[in-house]
């Protein structure tokens, strides 16, 4: 088995901030779910995220909730490579796979929020 | 004479089993991520998110769903029991079997009160 890692550190900063954003996904799912699911009628549609989406408050919720998830996602990815993958090769393969694969869906959606109707409402009515 | 036995290091205890659900739950949850990622970022054309939220409504995405729900109260649950195995050093791993069932009846209890005002607005 080849030990030597790509990156050549121990891990140890990406399993200490696994465990933070755990937490904080832990918290915000709570926020997600209840202000998705359990509030309202239950329903997703245009209107609806668009009545939140207006205020910058829930963009830096929603951009927050995105960099934890996906961070929180690839760390746990960067284990499971570190398990099943030894050779340098493929570590180094697979992992740039993921980066690029993670780079990509966070700017598709950062894009998505940032962008998404300019027309500010700090406190949006609930629809 | 003695045979040279093979004895697996790990043995299917809780510990394990909670292990195995907790990378399995991982990993799907990426997927979702991924799929959610781009679901959502139809919204810049109004048209196409609300026929595509209206296809989701069908009831295989529904049973989906349910599913989905199951499989991050796992992993939320699970996970900060991981995370008290880690930091609370002194007591943590001695009862992660505890927890594991600890987390497994929170689990239950949480799936319900999710699932079941669920199910309750997809019969309607
Ligand atoms: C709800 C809050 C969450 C908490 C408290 C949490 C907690 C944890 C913890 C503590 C670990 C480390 C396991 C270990 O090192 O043995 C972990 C692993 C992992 N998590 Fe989460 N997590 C949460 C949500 C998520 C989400 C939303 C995703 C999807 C993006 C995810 C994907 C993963 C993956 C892929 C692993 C690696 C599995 C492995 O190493 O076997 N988690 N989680």
């Amino acid at each position: 088995m080849n030990t030597k890692l790509v990156t050549g550190d121990s891990g140890v900063k990406r399993w200490f901030y696994q465990r933070l954003t755990g937490i904080f996904l832990a918290v915000l799912l709570i926020v997600h779910f209840a202000v998705m699911h359990f509030t309202g009628t239950g329903e997703t549609n245009y209107q609806i995220v668009e009545a939140r989406l207006a205020s910058p408050l829930w963009k830096t919720f929603d951009l927050a909730f995105l960099a934890f998830a996906l961070y929180h996602g690839m760390a746990g990815l960067w284990v499971v490579i570190d398990d099943y993958v030894h050779r340098d090769g493929w570590r180094l393969l697979i992992y740039s796979a993921a980066v690029l694969a993670a780079v990509l869906f966070f700017t598709l959606g950062a894009v998505t929020i940032i962008t998404f109707r300019p027309h500010i409402v700090w406190f949006p009515p609930k629809v | 004479m003695k045979k040279n036995v093979y004895e697996p290091r790990y043995r299917y205890h809780a510990g394990t089993v909670a292990w195995i659900l907790h990378r399995l739950s991982g990993l799907a949850l990426i997927l979702y991520l991924a799929m959610h990622i781009w679901v959502i970022h139809h919204l810049n054309r109004p048209l196409d998110f609300n026929n595509i939220m209206a296809f989701l409504n069908e009831p295989v995405f529904k049973i989906l769903e349910l599913g989905l729900w199951g499989v991050i109260v796992y992993h939320a649950l699970n996970g900060l029991r991981i995370i008290m195995i880690d930091f609370f050093t002194r007591k943590g791993a001695a009862v992660q079997k505890q927890m594991f069932w600890g987390a497994v009846v929170l689990g239950v209890v949480v799936f319900a009160a999710g699932a079941i005002p669920f199910v309750g607005t997809m019969i309607k």
